[in-house]
């Protein structure tokens, strides 16, 4: 993107607004645009990019189900204007994982691991992330929405490539769960 | 001209299924834009390639702008093909597409906004000279509402600006009418299309709806292709079309035609297109009631009798080709009849009955066309309208399609869920629309209470 009109941040607002999501930033070149719905006030340290963003929920499905609908995945990548086909993720939990969950996407967009260019990734393989830690950003039509994990473990696995459009529940990331005992006596088994 | 080789199906069910087919004759790559629902449907299985756009109710899925727009680029479509309903008459679609570069298979934004406005449609169809039923301009209160009524004369119909579908419309019989049903149809207005002002029109009781299909290049070519007769509604819900219609003489058909192009050429209209129009028979005249900027369920009827592929021809004009037949090469012939088949109980009021289809026997045989995304073991959804299937028939003459639909509704076998087969086959036996004699309150009013009272006689 070069450069924003007023015809473009209008038209984002008007995405916005008929999202369901209350705030929204997008960063492009020197350009920083923090929007946020029901006219709550922009603190100071809020004008540098860090993560405060309602996230949709996330739906954790106890199993893999989701599984064979991503052998239909191939998709193509628009930029290169090249046929590429998606490598099938590998997602036959080794006997040693049993505990896998996956990180589903909570919608289409095009799957983005940083919250900017050049920035590190939010994760990698070996993270370790809490529910509500972000894990990555979805973009649709310039709205960033950050995904949060939704749930607590390590990753083991990135199932989708940086600046690929993913679908609605597509599998984003294996998380192998940390089991409760060991760092709180008292919980309960799932 | 802008060439086409992979388009994304921003539809689900027939229509859906119709598109991928006329794709793969032009040799288009198809990708599918489906709910979590619709993952395993028919249009799924045949498409090159499936997208799913989100969760199953249409709001988070079928009617995201933004969502259609990043499957399409995401997947390299080149062109988006809305279908009816959802976002196909949504000027943000084909104004994102073209924003996007994508080719919108579909008139210019401008156009649905012109025609969608059902005061300025009339207006500018008056303007033309095309008669109009006698209405009134928009209604702001009572007191007006009933002046207008006078002027007009009564029965009068409670019509939503916004409006469409059947939606929102009142008839009033007398003063003592308006006055009950004034703030309702406002109200209801308001719910449906979130724009609560109305407008008066005279209502015609034995009207017939009588609908001309139009075809426009951007080249200025528009011809059109004859009419539909969709009066049998209930519910201002089609349930049987024909054409072409036994109620219209050829000098009508030519005028009607005529008033059709005048007003899309007014609007430089590109792409299908349909002028409705109703018919009062006992006068012999037509008047003007809106335009939809879409293809429509009942389509194929015109394609029986013109040997046209529409769809095809979407397409193609859409891709910048110039269309493909003249005015001069649209040659009716013969007779053909639509039953829109739904997943309703024709005896629990039309209730919708969505469920898992455990037979599903469609007819087979020559002149029998069915439009169809169900098959055995297929799940009717719930969020979605209950369109299950469309049989077509055609006949040398009226007479001819109608026993040829006869027979394909008495081969048609379907259980698992409900739907109005039972009801369509008694609607095709009654002497009252065999000799085509019916309008388009004659369901609502007289034959679902014969069907209603033979249900109970056949109980006993």
């Amino acid at each position: 993107m070069t450069s924003i009109t007023q015809d473009d941040v209008l038209l984002i607002l008007k995405m916005l607004d008929e999202s369901a999501f209350d705030e929204l930033r997008i960063e492009t070149g020197d350009l920083k645009l923090l929007a946020r719905k029901h006219g709550k006030g922009i603190s100071l340290d809020e004008a540098v990019f860090e993560d405060k963003r309602p996230t949709p929920v996330l739906k954790i499905e106890p199993t893999l189900d989701a599984e064979k609908d991503l052998n239909l995945s191939t998709m193509k990548l628009t930029e290169s204007k090249v046929e590429v086909q998606l490598a099938k993720p590998t997602l036959e939990p080794s006997a040693a994982s049993q505990n896998l969950m996956p990180i589903k996407a909570p919608m289409l967009g095009t799957f983005y691991r940083a919250p900017k260019p050049g920035a590190p990734p939010y994760v990698e393989v070996g993270s370790m992330v809490n529910e509500d830690d972000p894990v990555c950003i979805l973009e649709v039509m310039k709205l960033f929405n950050t995904v949060k994990a939704g749930i607590r473990g390590r990753i083991a696995q990135i199932c989708a490539d940086q600046g690929q459009m993913v679908e609605f529940q597509q599998i984003l990331f294996l998380v192998e769960k940390i089991s409760e005992e060991k760092e709180s006596p008292k919980a309960s088994p799932a | 001209m802008k060439r086409i080789s992979c388009l994304l199906v921003a539809n689900r069910s027939e229509i859906a299924v119709r598109i991928i087919r006329a794709c793969r004759g032009l040799g288009i790559k198809t990708i599918l834009a489906a709910s979590e629902a619709d993952r395993e449907s028919l249009p799924a299985q045949m498409a090159d390639q499936v997208v799913c756009i989100g969760p199953s109710p249409p709001a988070e899925s079928y009617l995201k702008v933004g969502t259609i727009i990043m499957a399409a680029v995401g997947t390299g479509a080149e062109a988006v093909h809305p279908g009816y309903g959802f976002l196909a008459e949504q000027p943000e679609l084909p104004e994102t597409c073209a924003r996007y570069g994508l080719v919108f298979v579909g008139p210019k934004a401008e156009q649905i906004r012109q025609m969608g406005d059902k005061i300025v449609a009339r207006q500018m169809a008056e303007s033309l000279g095309i008669p109009v039923i006698p209405g009134s301009g928009l209604i702001q209160n009572l007191g007006e509402t009933i002046t207008a009524a006078e002027k007009i004369g009564y029965p009068v119909l409670l019509k939503a600006a916004a409006g469409g579908g059947g939606r929102g419309m009142k008839i009033a019989r007398q003063p003592e009418d308006l006055k009950i049903i004034f703030s309702e149809a406002s109200a209801e207005a308001q719910a449906a299309f979130g724009d609560s002002r109305l407008y008066l029109e005279r209502f015609i009781p034995t009207a017939r709806h009588i609908e001309i299909q139009i075809m426009g290049d951007q080249y200025g070519n528009l011809v059109h292709l004859g009419e539909r007769d969709c009066s049998l509604q209930r519910r201002y819900q089609k349930m049987l079309e024909e054409a072409p219609s036994p109620a219209l003489s050829p000098e009508l058909r030519t005028e009607m035609g005529k008033a059709a192009l005048a007003l899309a050429r007014q609007i430089k209209y590109e792409n299908a297109g349909t002028v409705e129009f109703i018919l009062d028979p006992e006068e012999k005249k037509f008047y003007f009631l809106e335009m939809n900027t879409r293809i429509q369920v009942e389509h194929p009827v015109t394609e029986m009798i013109t040997g046209i592929d529409l769809v095809k021809e979407q397409i193609r004009i859409a891709s910048g080709q110039p269309l493909s037949f003249s005015q001069q090469d649209v040659k009716l012939k013969g007779h053909s009849v639509e039953c829109r088949i739904n997943a309703e109980s024709p005896k629990k009021g039309f209730h919708p009955c969505p469920g898992r289809i455990e037979l599903w026997n469609s007819p087979l045989g020559a002149r029998i066309r069915v439009d169809t995304h169900c098959y055995k073991g297929y799940f009717v959804p719930p969020y979605y309208d209950s369109l299950l299937a469309k049989v077509v028939t055609w006949g040398q003459n009226r007479l001819e399609a109608i026993a040829q639909m006869q027979k394909a509704l008495g081969d048609f076998l379907v259980s698992g869920v409900e739907t109005t087969i039972p009801f369509h086959r008694f609607l095709l036996r009654s002497p009252a629309f065999i000799q085509g004699a019916i309008h388009t309150r004659w369901i609502e009013d007289i034959l679902i209470k014969e069907f209603e009272e033979n249900a109970r006689n056949n109980l006993c």
